[in-house]
């Protein structure tokens, strides 16, 4: 299965989601609970911005970060592309936190435009900085959920948290879909291409428009097929499938305690 | 002569769009039949499967299971005892993984949770899927998802198993692996139904063929029956098997005695001995 394995890697190497969509399937720690991990992850994001300190982000950023690398066996240069998409929204909401406008001349910091002044205080980059790595650090946190858990699980998740059967239905519908739906437009850009149907611009948005229009007759058609396999199967209103039960180790559970406690601590010593 | 399971009266069948799908079909399926359904493209054979499953409801005619007419409160006692194993397996799958997908079927016999997991091991088992255990659909090549939409229907444990079209698309690996899956499947007692348009493998594999023109039943025989019937093979647009044509050659040039056909490169290679 090496090959085909690679063969995926390659093929989802430009879109972000399905990269990671591949990574939560082929996870380290596939095989534990999925509860646990939404709710370790969860726990750890709150932690990370409720504690508001700068040492528990970076701890947070760092071992989080030896988790997805080594646990969730996300190769490293990898994980580093995943966060660079984030990183650049952070650079820049954090840059505008960092700056100020000012017609006197204020701040430690400032340049001249002529009109006005572009400036810096340091408690204002300080906080820019503290920013940056408070919401890196939950990014994480948050990756760490979508890298070790498939949607499949999170979805079986939610259901456990009694979130309405509908809305979880959907969202495994939606799930299966996505990857129906991007496949058969692959292929039909695919087809459009080789008749030169992007040739130039104009062609290109006439090509797109088509194929848009094509993928919404061919949902309706597919829906259909859909709806009388499932029919062919006894469905009856209600979609339900076997859960694998994976138990919480008490080892995983000490763990994660004792690594959530070390945060307060940081967060404490640190004060 | 083995019990009959499904019988099928006076069959009619028209979609909304007024276009007559099937018309007075009568067919007597028995236990354990190997049968191969044939015809062009519209010839009625999807629908056909479709009605035999209980997705469809026949607008005329009756459709019996073990001799108790199935009526519009049995149609879930139909599509539990028959497997319909879609053409297109991607339009089959809803789960998000390969363990709940096969498990879909026996959730919704209302199985116990226990009944349910061993089924799924089983379907898993037999169809060679551990390795694929937790991988989503998207992850699978064709013929893995075959397996799997072949998988679905054998945990259900359907007496009567529908395949539309399985060798389509499939590579020589998988076909050849589907082949033992029926072979293995007839052993067990199971009655196949099967379309095709693979006259090679209809005449190879079936004991019976089932030749559907614009909605009707046109022949309803055994192979050889079938493929010697000139204006059948012509009405459905059926060529004959290179197996048989290459026996009615060497029979035609007095090389072989003529006897029993073979169906099979082996049994030709003993006819010539």
């Amino acid at each position: 299965m090496e090959g085909q394995k690679h063969r995926h890697k390659h093929r989802h190497h430009s879109h972000g989601v399905q990269t990671m969509d591949f990574y939560a399937y082929q996870s380290g720690l596939r095989q534990w609970n999925g509860s646990y991990k939404v709710l370790s992850a969860l726990l750890i994001l709150i932690l990370c911005i409720g504690l508001n300190d700068i040492w528990v982000s970076l701890t947070v950023i760092v071992t989080v970060g030896m988790l997805n690398v080594i646990g969730n066996r996300v190769p490293f240069r990898q994980y580093v592309e995943l966060m660079k998409i984030p990183i650049a929204f952070l650079v820049l909401g954090c840059v505008a936190i960092a700056f100020g406008i000012s017609t006197k001349p204020v701040g430690e910091y400032r340049i001249y435009l002529k009109w006005f002044y572009f400036y810096m205080t340091k408690a204002d980059i300080w906080k820019a900085i503290e920013l940056f790595f408070k919401a890196l650090g939950a990014v994480g946190a948050m990756y760490f959920m979508a890298l070790s858990t498939p949607v499949g699980e999170l979805i079986n998740v939610l259901r456990k948290a009694h979130v309405p059967k509908l809305i979880v239905e959907l969202m495994n519908m939606i799930y299966r879909f996505i990857f129906i739906l991007t496949d058969v437009q692959g292929r039909m850009k695919r087809s459009a291409v080789s008749r030169l149907g992007y040739i130039d611009f104009k062609t290109s948005c006439g090509s797109f428009g088509k194929i848009a229009g094509n993928l919404f007759i061919l949902s309706l058609k597919k829906a259909d097929t859909y709806y009388d396999a499932m029919i062919s199967r006894g469905y009856d209103g209600e979609i339900r499938f076997l859960e694998e039960e994976k138990k919480v180790t008490f080892v995983q559970i000490a763990g994660m305690a004792a690594y959530l406690i070390a945060l307060v601590l940081i967060w404490y010593i640190g004060r | 002569m083995a019990e009959e399971i499904i019988k099928i009266e006076n069959l009619a069948y028209a979609y909304q769009t007024g276009t007559h799908a099937l018309a007075h079909i009568d067919m007597t399926v028995r236990e354990g039949e190997k049968i191969a359904v044939m015809g062009s493209n519209g010839a009625g054979k999807s629908t056909f499967f479709l009605n035999l499953n209980g997705v469809l409801q026949p607008d005329e005619g009756t459709i019996a299971y073990r001799g108790k007419v199935i009526g519009k409160k049995d149609l879930n006692e139909l599509r539990k005892n028959v497997g319909f194993v879609f053409q297109d397996a991607d339009s089959q799958m809803i789960a998000s993984d390969v363990q709940g997908e096969i498990s879909f079927g026996p959730m919704n016999l209302k199985l116990p949770r226990e009944e349910v997991k061993k089924r799924v091991d089983e379907a898993i088992e037999y169809m060679n899927l551990n390795e694929y255990r937790n991988r989503p659909p998207h992850y699978l090549s064709g013929g893995e998802k075959k397996r799997v939409s072949i998988a679905d229907i054998i945990a259900m444990k359907s007496e009567v198993v529908l395949f539309d079209e399985p060798t389509a698309a499939l590579d020589p690996l998988s076909a050849e692996m589907l082949e033992e899956v029926l072979a293995k499947m007839s052993a067990e007692g199971k009655t196949l139904l099967i379309s095709t348009h693979d006259v090679d493998f209809a005449y190879r594999w079936a004991e019976r063929i089932v030749v559907f023109c614009g909605g009707k039943i046109i022949a309803d025989g055994t192979p050889l029956e079938i493929f010697q019937n000139e204006a059948v093979l012509e009405q459905a647009h059926l060529k004959k098997p290179a197996m048989f044509t290459v026996y009615e050659t060497l029979v035609e040039k007095g090389l072989v005695e003529d006897g029993s056909y073979p169906r099979v490169p082996e049994e030709l290679k003993g006819v010539l001995k």
